[in-house]
């Protein structure tokens, strides 16, 4: 249809308003109340126009074009009427810009702008009233507008539900909660308020007097969790200083992010940065130049392997750094040393879903996009801390269930994401495949499976019938603790549902039965037929920002970049091929846990070690100490000292994440680009420039002269990936498979049950208990995860300012009725002692946790998760038991109590 | 409103009422649009909406505490302070203004040595302001509790308290 716009005639499509067109002309109407993610209010009524045939101004924001319509939006009348809104809303409030953060990024700055407003005809109202009681959020309620898209925000497209409107008429404010202060409140600190808000009434403290119109941006990808928010660095470049951090409004976040993303960005300028490489020397660590550092790393790997073999070698790459450096290490592992001993840290956390699904399906990755979840009629949560490890994830998650999408959380735990949903079971710990079992055998009896899916797509369909009759709801429910009409009804939703989309984590993954947890999921929603179709699938979360690409590249010991078999002959020439080198190793390498193992008894002699700290992210860490203290020659490629590094030969200083160009693949499989936005400190070099001059010290010529030229190098052997340029993916990232280069890349996989390894199958899986139950002695289950403030081993979040401030030190959760018991409360000294080792922490009383179960986390050094956990391991990937092990509790001294009201995420 | 059970007495017993909230929120918990009805139970069992009970009912309706709070605001109904056992309220409309009910209210805060919307420390009197009461022919008039006061001077106004005081078993001028 057509619609005439000041007297010129625009095309405009069904559903669009007055305000979309002219926006699309490139006809600027004022507008404050509106935003394209919090929709239309029409409460400023700065936006108005005149339409011929009706009576009087129309907000424009929320007028639909209708065909024919003709539209003004610049008459005299208008522009005075717009004056009076504008003008009468300065007057409520206090708008001096000299000093605001805003200025020359504020909405009402703009429309002042255009209308010629200088100040208010009328007399300010200065009320002085300031909000700075929070870490990272000022509210300055002289700037507020009352315009409703900070409460909008934070209700719909967060879903965080802190803010809201309190009083009426001209009292009307924003608050926190029951009108308490933003410190105090149920606030995340994900900031989505203050980027979405038009004026300076929310900024950000940390940015204050940092600098506004001077500062370049550099649109980046965010280096925390594996949700890949696209993000935009605001940077100084004559401090070489991110100052602020904004969300980008397109895929995966649609401009959201969560604390760490917005607010954890010092640590690149932290003082602490490893900045020149070091060598031990006579018990400590000097400083070497690189030359003397790398010859000394090619002195002694050659003296050992030329004695022992190269198998006595072993490099970890890592889901922390990007794409390129991976693929550097593991090209120089197996094209150099001539070892297939590579690994990373997703053996320590989604190894099995990378087995069960490649197993199942053909493809180890998840099925379906994060947009998908919009799209489901139902959300199976299992084993998923959503809300603190994935927290963008959760927000989609939380608006699906605004939008009539029915939510199960599967979890022991009372996660926080549990709020939210319609149904909270809390199983057992480990007992998800009887859970997963029982439910597939009820759905069969009921008919509720999807018969012809089964029959046309799978593999064994019927003797999976068999085999779940080991399961009936009566034995399953007795095994895992649920009720039997909680599984019944848990069955029916999940068999009426039409789009049922199952996301897990590492609650299914960090056990002894790992993989047969991720083949029994794979079981379940190939009997629904759920795979292969819009808001449907298998999604796992994985976890580090680059942990799917770490994968993607090959530092697996099994498989090269885009997995392809290291022990298939065909690839293998292939590689030798490509790479100019003959003898690459045929056979499989070592895994993480193997390769640590192997330490003390001699088989494993070197380790290269880049972004690990593997002393602390691996259970059982006296174990780990003496297995890293056993080798001859421990080599670490970091960006802060940490735990391992204590125990390196040699030192290398790495740049991060906005230091240099490349890329990471989301959990979502999406390759998103990096760009370079500061200097590293000091001498600090990325990985493949190291990698590089390795090789050529040991006569083999990589190729690496830059990031760009590492993933061409890898492109040109690639599969997959093959399709993927840096070119293409400046401005978005590209989902693979995307085998060519004018192949869009596939939002879904497995499309129509059409599956990569041609069926689908079905996998036998029975219950095996925990490797530790709780006895008398360790009467309690310990399990372990990440929290919503911290990453990792802290190195990042600690080393930037303000997220320590929230969340300061590592607390064991413990369930109320067991601290009845032990006499302890909130802020009470607790020790913690498994058959591994003891610490001792404060503990938080809280009903997240259910009766005889525990929780901590692992990002702080002074105490942290894995002294305690069990080092057993699920037998396919060596997966360890992170989730359960047994402990007991001591109370040691008591503190100051800590008290809780009402419902607050992530922290007491 | 009902006249509140307990409110004018302290809040001995505001525990022993929060667990009757609770049993009046539980069964509301399957009801949609039950958030009204609730405050409104709250109300009257304790003359006013505490935190406490806030918090209760965002923890047992699964409602965001700010939108309870939005509600509580928007409703003039709804109080988060406690009331005294007389809620004196004085008329501003057109009528009442005109006829010297400012006069009337400026005595009452001397008087009572509390502002609008407060509270004296006895727990006897709440001052309030509200609009035309619909008897414009008796201007000014104050509203306490239900008794209507018509006619009212600002010089009659230490008169009026005075009575209400002298009506009160001493014990509670020694409370609190
Ligand atoms: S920071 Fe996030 S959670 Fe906090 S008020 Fe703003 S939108 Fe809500
Ligand atoms: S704080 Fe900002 S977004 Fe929120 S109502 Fe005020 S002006 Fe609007
Ligand atoms: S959700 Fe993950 S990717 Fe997004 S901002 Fe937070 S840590 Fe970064
Ligand atoms: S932008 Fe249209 S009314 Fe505010
Ligand atoms: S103005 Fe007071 S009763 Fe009408």
């Amino acid at each position: 249809m057509q619609i005439t716009i000041n007297s010129n005639s625009y095309e405009a499509t069904q559903g669009e308003t007055v305000l979309d067109v002219a926006k699309r002309n490139g006809i600027y109407i004022p507008t404050l109340c509106y935003h394209a993610k919090t929709g239309q209010s029409a409460k400023c009524r700065a936006c108005i126009v005149q339409v011929e045939g009706m009576r009087g101004f129309q907000t424009s924001c929320n007028l639909s074009a209708r065909d024919g319509m003709t539209v003004q939006t610049e008459s005299k009348e208008i522009i005075e009427t717009q004056k009076q809104i504008v003008d009468l809303m300065l007057s409520q409030g206090y708008h001096n810009c000299l000093a605001c953060e805003r200025s020359g990024s504020c909405e009402l700055q703009d429309v002042c702008y255009h209308l010629g407003i200088e100040k208010t005809t009328y007399a300010d109202a200065p009320t002085g009233r300031k909000d700075e009681s929070s870490e990272f959020i000022v509210i300055d309620y002289d700037k507020c507008i009352s315009c409703g898209r900070c409460v909008t925000a934070c209700n719909n497209v967060v879903v965080n539900e802190v803010l809201g409107f309190g009083h009426r008429g001209k009292h009307t404010t924003i608050m926190c909660d029951d009108n308490i202060l933003m410190g105090d409140s149920s606030c995340v600190q994900c900031g989505e308020c203050v980027q979405i808000c038009p004026t300076g009434a929310l900024t950000d403290k940390k940015s204050r007097g940092t600098g506004r119109g001077n500062l370049d941006k550099v649109d980046t990808t965010c280096p925390y969790c594996g949700v890949g928010c696209q993000i935009t660095l605001h940077v100084d470049k004559a401090k070489n200083k991110v100052v602020r951090v904004t969300g980008r409004e397109v895929w995966p976040n649609n401009g959201m992010l969560c604390v760490k993303g917005r607010y954890g960005f010092e640590f690149h300028a932290s003082p602490k940065r490893l900045q020149y490489p070091l060598i031990r020397k006579n018990g400590k660590h000097e400083r070497a130049t690189w030359d003397e550092a790398l010859d000394y790393i090619v002195e002694r790997t050659k003296e050992i392997v030329a004695k022992h073999g190269p198998d006595v070698f072993s490099a970890l790459g890592s889901g922390r750094i990007t794409n390129e450096n991976n693929y550097a290490i593991q090209k120089f592992t197996r094209a150099v040393v001539k070892t297939n001993n590579i690994d990373h840290c997703a053996r320590t956390c989604h190894a099995p879903t990378v087995a069960g699904l490649a197993h199942a399906f053909g493809s180890g990755a998840a099925t379906n996009s994060i947009n998908d979840i919009l799209e489901s009629e139902l959300l199976f949560v299992i084993g998923s801390n959503m809300t603190e490890a994935h927290p963008v994830v959760s927000y989609y998650v939380k608006q699906a269930v605004q939008k009539g999408a029915k939510m199960i959380v599967c979890d022991p735990r009372k996660v926080d994401i549990a709020h939210w949903s319609d149904l909270h079971v809390p199983l057992s710990v480990g007992t998800d495949v009887p859970f997963l079992n029982g439910l597939i055998n009820e759905i069969i009896k009921n008919g509720w499976h999807d018969e012809e899916f089964m029959i046309n797509n799978t593999e064994n369909p019927e003797e999976l019938k068999e085999w779940v009759k080991e399961y009936p709801v009566e034995v399953a429910s007795k095994i895992c603790g649920v009720p039997e009409e909680t599984m019944h009804k848990v069955a029916r939703m999940l068999g009426e549902a039409k789009k049922v989309n199952v996301i897990y984590c590492l609650g299914i993954t960090e056990h002894t039965t790992g993989t047969d947890n991720v083949k029994t999921i794979a079981n379940l929603q190939m009997v629904l037929g759920h795979i292969g179709k819009k808001g449907c699938g298998v999604n796992p979360l994985r976890g580090q920002n680059n942990v799917q690409g770490a994968c993607d590249m090959g530092a697996l010991p099994n498989v090269f970049h885009n997995y392809q078999s290291c022990i298939d002959e065909r690839a293998i020439l292939k590689m030798e091929k490509d790479w100019g080198v003959t003898g690459l190793s045929r056979k499989e390498g070592y895994k993480l846990p193997t390769m640590l193992h192997k330490a003390t008894s001699g088989e494993t002699k070197i380790l290269f070690c880049v972004g690990d700290n593997t002393v602390q992210t691996e259970p059982n860490t006296a174990k780990t100490i003496k297995e890293i203290e056993a080798l001859e020659f421990l080599v670490v490629v970091d960006i802060f000292p940490n735990m391992t590094t204590e125990y390196a030969d040699v030192i290398l200083p790495d740049v991060c994440f906005n230091e240099d160009d490349g890329t990471y693949s989301n959990l979502d499989r999406r390759v998103q680009f990096l760009h370079k936005a500061v200097n590293a400190p000091g001498e600090s070099k990325p990985t493949w420039w190291i990698m590089q001059e390795l090789g050529k010290r040991m006569g083999v010529d990589l190729g690496f002269h830059s990031a760009e030229h590492t993933w061409e190098d890898m492109r040109r052997t690639g599969t997959i990936m093959g399709g993927i340029t840096y070119e293409r993916i400046q401005h978005l990232g590209l989902q693979w498979p995307c085998p060519t280069v004018t192949h869009p890349g596939t939002p879904i996989l497995h499309m129509n049950g059409k599956f990569t390894r041609g069926l689908g199958l079905f996998s036998h899986t029975t219950y095996r208990a925990q490797a530790e139950l709780p006895d008398a002695e360790y009467p309690f289950i310990l399990s372990t995860g990440r929290r919503l403030w911290h990453y990792h081993t802290g190195t990042q979040t600690r080393n930037s300012i303000g997220l320590e401030n929230i969340f300061p030190e590592e607390l064991l959760e413990i369930s109320p009725y067991d601290a009845k018991i032990m006499n302890v409360k909130s802020g009470d000294m607790v020790k913690a002692t498994s058959r591994r080792g003891t610490i001792t922490l404060k503990a938080w009383v809280t009903d997240r946790s259910p009766k005889g179960v525990t929780w901590c986390a692992f990002h702080f050094h002074e105490a942290h998760a894995n002294v305690l956990t069990n080092d057993a391991y699920d037998n396919v990937t060596e997966t360890p038991e992170y989730k359960a092990c047994a402990i007991q509790i001591e109370k040691v001294s008591d503190g100051v109590e800590v008290i809780s009201r009402g419902f607050r995420q992530a922290r007491p | 409103m009902s006249t509140p059970e307990k409110c004018a007495c302290g809040n001995d017993d505001e525990d022993g009422l929060i667990e009757r909230l609770e049993e009046i929120i539980s069964s509301y918990k399957e009801t949609p649009g039950a958030l009204i009805p609730v405050l409104q139970a709250t109300q009257s069992l304790f003359g006013y909406i505490p935190q406490k009970a806030i918090l209760k009912i965002s923890e047992i309706l699964n409602e965001p505490l700010s939108s309870i709070f939005g509600v509580i605001t928007f409703y003039s109904f709804f109080s988060l302070k406690p009331r005294g056992k007389y809620l004196i309220r004085v008329c501003m409309g057109t009528a009442c203004y005109v006829q010297g009910a400012n006069e009337v209210l400026t005595a009452l805060q001397q008087q009572l040595e509390i502002k609008v919307g407060e509270t004296t420390p006895d727990k006897l009197f709440t001052l309030d302001i509200g609009r035309c009461f619909g008897a414009c022919g008796l201007a000014p008039i104050i509203m306490v509790n239900d008794d209507v006061h018509q006619f009212v001077k600002s010089s009659a106004v230490a008169k009026i308290i005075k009575n209400y005081r002298l009506h009160e078993p001493k014990t509670v001028e020694v409370q609190s």
